[in-house]
């Protein structure tokens, strides 16, 4: 019987979070980073002020645009979590978070190596694009906190959706910070690409590199969203068995409590 | 889409039931993997504030050129931050004792600022680049050797502290050259010096 409910268990339940699709995701991503690596160095030229720190552009944009893309759905997920108490949207608002967090501290790390040979420094604390972008990775670490925390499952996700939809919220602060104040608190340039200040191989080496990104963050979000679903099976099959393991002992105490 | 599934699917816990043989207990969770996600969350949460006052506070709030010298009273001797794009031809660069000095004038709007800078400037740092310089005014004339300002009212503005800020624009000379070079061959380019008839 053990064996029949195990087979049947493996029958239901992933035997990973891996499957034929993030195998080639996971393949075309390791292609492509390196392609990204040869174009951004070998290929793409230097810029005519900012020289071989240019080159910095091809990760940092990319990854700050994803940012945005990842804490999107983590805000439509805590959205759908809500309002439709949908599970599904909930796991995925989870996993894009993590990826979020990622991708936004990398943006935060990449544009602080690059400010220090451009502007001069690596940080400025009232410069308002930096600190609204880090008040916004700031955000979501707290979003993963509170799912860490110990408690009612349904109860973390409420709480934490509502730091997912603030985080949102902040998400256009930040992108339009340099315009809004531009002038004022901002060492951060306008968008070179909404500006067309773009061109060439600088430009075709960017877009390559957000394509790149784009599939390892799909790759990234795919086995999160699958671990944990599977967590959760994990936890509420804790639960029942408990349950179980309880109706199991009230059982046996009264039927020696009736035979007395 | 939206249902996981039936946890009760997975395992068929329901036909353990019967099965009344000791358990492990599963270990309790650990004291200090509860208490990290909180000092995170609680951590998180006054950086968030510290960071939204610093910012309130302006403390990168620029003054360009003209601003400053309209509110040089006002100002006083106390810190600001300067923007201003340095002059052609004004840069000059000294020593005050083993210090590297800068002495520049920056302009903005038609008005122009002496600058006495110490300290190394950014390797961006160029006539035309703007610069966001930290410092205060000082009511003498810039005494660097052999720099010659524009402004002379008798003051200039002391920094300590520069950043470039420069633009958004991403060019390559020799790749410009090279495609406009190409395009002329392919006969794409059309010359229109007199297209309009002018």
């Amino acid at each position: 019987m053990t064996t029949s409910m195990t087979d049947n268990a493996r029958e239901v339940s992933p035997p990973a979070t891996g499957s034929r699709t993030t195998f080639w995701l996971g393949v075309v991503s390791l292609v492509g980073v390196v392609a990204l690596i040869l174009l951004s160095f070998f290929v793409a030229p230097e810029d005519d002020d900012q020289h071989d720190a240019v080159r910095m552009i091809f990760i940092h944009v990319p990854m700050a645009m994803l940012t945005y893309v990842a804490f999107s759905l983590t805000a439509i997920g805590s959205v759908l979590w809500l309002w439709k108490r949908s599970v599904w949207w909930d796991t995925v608002a989870h996993g894009a978070a993590e990826v979020g967090v990622m991708f936004c501290g990398l943006t935060l790390f990449t544009g602080s190596i690059w400010g220090r040979p451009t502007w001069g420094t690596y940080w400025d604390w009232g410069d308002v694009r930096l600190v609204t972008t880090m008040i916004l990775f700031l955000i979501m670490v707290g979003y993963l906190a509170v799912r860490s925390l110990d408690g009612d499952t349904a109860t973390l996700a409420t709480r934490a959706a509502v730091i997912g939809i603030i985080g949102a919220v902040n998400m256009p602060i930040v992108n339009r910070s340099v315009t809004w104040w531009a002038s004022r608190r901002t060492l951060h340039q306008k968008s070179s690409l909404t500006d067309g200040k773009l061109e060439g191989l600088t430009l075709f080496t960017m877009m390559f590199g957000l394509v790149v990104f784009s599939i390892v963050m799909v790759w990234m979000l795919i086995h999160r969203f699958r671990i944990s679903w599977l967590e959760r099976q994990v936890s509420e099959g804790d639960l029942s068995e408990a349950l179980i393991a309880r109706r199991a002992e009230a059982a046996v105490v009264s039927s020696e409590g009736g035979s007395k | 889409m939206d249902d996981i599934g039936d946890p009760l699917k997975m395992t068929d816990i329901s036909a353990r039931a019967d099965d009344l043989s000791p358990r492990t207990p599963r270990p309790a969770r650990g004291r200090r993997r509860r208490i990290v996600p909180a000092v995170i969350a609680v951590g998180a949460a006054a950086a968030i504030v510290v960071l939204v006052i610093n910012l309130l506070n302006g403390s990168l709030f620029f003054y360009d050129a003209s601003e400053a010298v309209a509110r040089r009273a006002e100002l006083g001797t106390d810190r600001f931050t300067l923007l201003g794009s340095p002059i052609e031809g004004t840069i000059t660069k000294g020593f005050d004792g083993d210090e590297t000095v800068v002495a520049f004038s920056v302009a903005f709007d038609g008005v122009d600022v002496d600058v006495v800078h110490f300290g190394d400037p950014p390797d961006l740092f160029k006539a035309g680049v703007p610069v966001v310089l930290d410092g205060a005014w000082v009511h003498e004339p810039a005494a660097v050797d052999g720099f010659v300002g524009n402004e002379t009212d008798g003051w200039h503005f002391a920094s300590d502290r520069m950043r470039v800020k420069h633009d958004n624009d991403y060019k390559n000379k020799s790749e410009y050259d090279s495609r406009v070079d190409k395009a002329n061959k392919e006969g794409r380019i059309v010359a229109t010096s007199n297209a309009s008839g002018g």
